[in-house]
């Protein structure tokens, strides 16, 4: 049978901590990168900010490599002549603005053996913040299925595919799973209950998050909570600051950015501490090296 | 290139036939080189080393040598070197006459598993945990799998213990071809299952003339429903059933068409009809939710509902033309069957819908395209005439649906391109993300 390969929904974090490629073998036979939670992927549906463009190619004949950000990491995302479609309908888009791709997973290894994971874009469209939320949330359900098939296989003396399917998995993940427990012996599934975390918290912007601390943590001691307050003014009191300083609608120059918040008591490693938490949760972007605009 | 896997069963062979004179190992290095490196074909290779180390060619055993994970669903003759699994004889009747035939189940050294039938227990009678030789098997299909028949040509030899290690943790199947009873909703029906036992309310019933061999016979058909879903059977007997009636079938069996399934009972099979509650007819008309990966494990699923996204418009999507003789899509006005005629403007979506774990191609009609994207085929055609490009609503179309989140009813069928719904209702779906980020969110808190 030659069946579609289902659009994964992954976390950017999710996808790129891979290392793991199951090389197709014979001509027409799909390739999969397998993630740490053993998502088996060949394609993937993504939605996210597209923060950055550039054009690798020529202006007769554009490679397109983009960086689409869902708030936990970003991918990167290229497109050319072998996708006209998805490359005409990225030249057309400015970043920032919320993009859906759908994509295969490509691989490639470094002469220094490292591993990098990217999307070939099918298709490439503007989208509106509801199909982003949307896609957060389905992603959120996708992650924590994954979380529990990985569980439960660690669990298991010899984890097989067969034995994953019978507790309801479906057999494309249980297969991943299998691969997965084997290569990524000592992973951290909890690190990626944080990813979860961190999308949801996008969902639910202003919920007061009783974040469960990792199982193997003793209960935290009480002043944490005053100081993620603390942060998280900060955080909007530079937000404030990045748009007040745009004047010329090319994005703060981070030499004033410093000098004001030092004016509010902020040092300079703070600000780079929230300025990479904006960043992250893609409320600020990097148009050019040393700028800093809010999305 | 063969692998040494895949030459182990030849190295067994010959070192039979050389009764272990030749170690081994040097009849896999011979194998490998007249294979590999002189390109010559197994049989030869096969009958060349035996007489090279002083055997009798004839001696080695005919017929394709195979291993189990190699074996087709038809093969006319096969040579196995396996283990048996499990083994029971019991009785049947074939034409009136009581015979005794044995089943089990044979593994290998991949840990493959099949299950088998002696048809003739004069010629062989397979022992649990012994290892066999068996020339001259063949395969039949049962569910899709290959069958190992052992009839009356065959001959099997018994091999010493040490010959095949079977991995540890094989699991084996039930041995038997007919599988043991078992009780099942509608939404767990897949195609081949066989003595199973469904409880559901027929919601409706029809009877039809029909010429059997042992000539005319009424057979009555409907749909009946749990509280999983809706499923149309085919009852072969009159079991004065009724409509509305609750039912418990047993030792009915899954006929799929085009994967989806139907359920069948025959003479074997038995009606009771419960006592108790069970869901009203109005209730068991609702709609019923699967997601696509559920419908992909069953093949196909009957009037279900279900949500994806749409990733992919596929060609055809739009304004077409059909054909007014036989509904084909035509061409430039010319049908591949009719010719040219005056062709029948229609409008039509096809699209991939998937929801992250299976996806499948819906198919939408024009009165499900036309209410999905408020453009009417009127409008369709009025365009195309304005901008004279018929393309121009699909790429509309396209802008329209892709990346959407879309619920989708209809009859989901299968085949070798793998599913396909035809859509009786379309809509975009509008979860509430916040809600459900809520619950989700609650149930990781108490993780």
């Amino acid at each position: 049978m030659k069946i579609r390969e289902p659009a994964w929904r992954v976390f950017a974090s999710e996808f790129n901590a891979s290392t793991l490629e199951l090389k197709g073998e014979g001509e027409k036979a799909p390739s999969y990168v397998i993630t740490p939670l053993g998502a088996m992927i060949n394609r993937l549906f993504i939605v996210g900010i597209l923060t950055d463009m550039q054009n690798l190619g020529t202006d007769q004949d554009p490679y397109w490599r983009a960086t689409v950000s869902d708030g936990t990491d970003k991918f990167y995302v290229y497109a050319g002549k072998y996708a006209p479609e998805a490359s005409a309908a990225l030249a057309k888009i400015e970043p920032p603005s919320f993009v859906a791709v759908i994509g295969k997973s490509r691989t490639y290894s470094s002469d220094e053996g490292k591993f990098y994971v990217s999307v070939r874009a099918e298709k490439v469209l503007s989208v509106d913040e509801h199909i982003k939320d949307n896609w957060l949330l389905e992603t959120v359900r996708a992650t924590l299925r994954r979380i529990d098939a990985m569980e439960e296989a660690r669990e298991m003396e010899n984890p097989t595919a067969e034995s994953l399917v019978n507790l309801g998995f479906p057999p494309v993940l249980a297969d991943g799973v299998v691969r997965a427990v084997e290569h990524y012996q000592d992973s951290d599934v909890n690190r990626f209950r944080g990813t979860v975390l961190e999308a949801l918290e996008q969902l639910l912007p202003d919920r007061t998050f009783d974040l469960p601390l990792p199982r193997e943590m003793p209960a935290g001691p009480e002043e944490i909570d005053d100081e993620e307050l603390d942060d998280s003014d900060k955080e909007e009191v530079i937000l404030k600051l990045i748009e007040k300083l745009d004047v010329n609608k090319k994005g703060a120059p981070l030499s004033e950015l410093i000098k004001e918040s030092a004016k509010l008591g902020i040092s300079e490693d703070e600000l780079e501490e929230i300025n990479n938490s904006l960043l992250d949760k893609g409320l600020i972007y990097e148009p050019t090296i040393g700028k800093m605009k809010r999305i | 290139m063969m692998n040494k896997e895949e030459l182990a069963p030849h190295v067994k062979e010959i070192s039979r036939v050389l009764e272990g004179k030749v170690k081994e190992q040097d009849i896999e290095r011979d194998l490998d080189n007249y294979l590999n490196v002189y390109r010559m074909s197994v049989e030869a290779s096969r009958r060349h080393i035996v007489r090279k180390y002083g055997g009798d060619p004839n001696a080695l055993a005919k017929g394709s040598n195979k291993t189990l994970a190699q074996l087709g669903l038809n093969e006319g003759s096969v040579d196995i070197l396996a283990r048996v699994m499990s083994s029971t004889t019991r009785e049947i009747t074939v034409s009136g006459t009581p015979k005794t035939i044995q089943s089990g189940v044979l593994a290998d050294e991949a840990g493959t598993t099949v299950k088998f039938t002696v048809w003739d227990l004069t010629k062989a009678d397979l022992k649990p945990d012994t290892n066999y030789l068996i020339r001259y098997a063949y395969t039949r299909e049962w569910n899709g799998q290959p069958e190992v028949h052992l009839g009356n040509r065959v001959v099997v030899e018994e091999r010493p213990q040490e010959e095949i290690t079977v991995p540890e943790g094989v699991s084996v199947p039930p041995a038997g071809g007919r599988s043991a009873p078992q009780t099942v909703k509608v939404s767990g029906l897949s195609d081949g299952m066989n003595n199973i036992t469904l409880t559901g309310r027929i919601l409706s019933l029809k009877s039809r003339e029909v010429d059997t061999p042992s000539g005319k016979k009424t057979m009555f058909s409907g749909i009946m429903a749990d509280e999983t879903g809706r499923v149309e059977f085919t009852a072969w007997e009159d079991f004065k059933l009724r409509e509305d009636e609750v039912i418990t079938v047993s030792n009915g069996y899954v006929k799929g068409w085009k994967g989806i399934p139907r359920i069948s009972f025959g003479e074997k099979a038995d009606i009771a009809r419960p006592n108790g509650e069970f869901p009203s007819a109005e209730e068991l008309s609702k709609e019923v939710r699967r997601s696509i990966e559920s419908i992909e494990q069953a093949g196909g699923a009957f009037d279900v509902v279900t949500t994806g996204t749409i990733v992919d418009i596929k060609k055809g999507t739009g304004l077409i033309f059909r054909c007014p003789e036989c509904n084909r899509v035509v061409l430039k006005g010319v049908c591949q069957i009719h010719g040219k005629v005056q062709q029948v403007p229609d409008l039509r979506i096809r699209v991939i819908v998937d929801d992250g774990f299976a996806a499948m191609t819906a198919v939408m009609k024009r009165e499900v395209s036309e209410a999905l994207t408020g453009v009417t085929l009127k409008e369709a055609l009025d365009e195309a005439r304005e901008t004279m490009d018929t393309e121009a609503i699909s790429q509309r179309f396209e802008e329209r649906l892709l990346a959407k989140p879309i619920e989708l009813r209809g009859t989901v069928m299968s085949d070798d391109y793998g599913l396909s719904m035809t859509v009786t209702e379309a809509k975009f779906a509008t979860p509430d993300v916040r809600s459900e980020a809520e619950a989700l969110l609650s149930k990781i808190e108490v993780i």
